[in-house]
């Protein structure tokens, strides 16, 4: 049952700025669930959108050159969307290469069926290569790029209110 | 389900880090593996994948017709730890028939993370991972 909430129904949002180490991404992470948990109490959006923003601002580090790295995050539960966006210097070669990530993710409409192939494909060695797809699949939220004076940002954003993924062999 | 045998001396089925542990123990239940911490390193297979790699061999000199994971006292996991798991599944999938075990997972609703990760898993392992 959704809790009643005293707040309007206006967009609520935060933006952080990191600059790296990146240790912190914990602390951002909980934080983050302890925020969405009160910003839109009940909807159980909360952990989904943590981890969103621990896999983006995770993958941002290695390329992000050292520079700042940008959170911003927004709740609307009157427009019933969630948003959030991590943004970091980024060369053209490593924007192409997200870009086609994301393209080829895209290739296969259907968020778990490609996650399963990225599990299938992605040599469990090395680190990388799976975050964006958990993101899609698990997190429910679209992905997308944009570019802007040298840096990047990723965008993940979706419905505030989500069907609950269902376990194997309930899916319809 | 018989209980398997304790690990043999030497054998490295205890591993930690930092913010993150994982360990063999047996129980009256048998083998039951346990992750504990935050799993938020970048590259966290470096430790955990050759700690599977002991934990199935051993699973597999014992005969172990299951396993339990408790991840309930695992904070966190991120996508390079959770790809240790998906280490795990394949190689019990590369392990002949008749010497397979299961997965069966542990998890808390009070980690939220758990419940989708460990679906995804259990549709990647569809005939090794159990959520309980």
């Amino acid at each position: 049952m959704r809790a009643e909430s005293s707040l309007p129904l206006l967009p609520v949002y935060l933006k952080l700025r990191m600059q790296p180490p990146w240790v912190f991404i914990d602390e951002i992470r909980r934080f983050v669930e302890s925020f969405c948990a009160c910003a839109c109490p009940g909807y159980g959006r909360e952990g989904q959108l943590a981890l969103a923003v621990h896999e983006l601002m995770q993958n941002a580090l290695p390329t992000g050159q050292g520079d700042d790295v940008e959170l911003y995050l927004e709740v609307d539960r009157g427009a019933d969307r969630v948003q959030v966006a991590v943004s970091n210097r980024c060369s053209e070669a490593d924007h192409r290469a997200l870009a086609g990530r994301i393209e080829h993710m895209y290739g296969e409409p259907d968020a778990l069926a490609h996650y399963l192939q990225a599990m299938h494909d992605t040599p469990t060695s090395e680190r990388g290569g799976l975050g964006l797809a958990r993101v899609r699949f698990e997190c429910q939220l679209d992905i997308s790029i944009s570019r802007l004076e040298g840096r990047v940002t990723v965008h993940a954003s979706g419905p505030l209110q989500v069907p609950a993924i269902l376990p194997r062999g309930s899916r319809p | 389900m018989t209980p398997s045998a304790p690990p043999p001396a030497g054998v490295p089925l205890e591993v930690s880090d930092e913010k993150y542990s994982a360990a063999l123990a047996h129980d009256a239940l048998g083998p039951l593996v346990v992750f504990r911490g935050t799993i938020s390193t970048p590259n966290p297979g470096s430790v955990l994948n050759p700690f599977v790699d002991a934990v199935h061999q051993h699973l597999l000199e014992a005969r172990a017709p299951d396993a339990r994971v408790d991840l309930r006292e695992l904070e966190f996991c991120n996508s390079s730890g959770f790809k240790a798991f998906i280490h795990w599944i394949q190689r019990i999938a590369e392990t002949a028939e008749p010497q397979r075990y299961k997965l069966r997972f542990l998890s808390t609703p009070a980690r939220k993370w758990q419940r989708t990760s460990l679906l995804a898993l259990s549709c990647y392992g569809v005939n090794t991972v159990t959520i309980e």
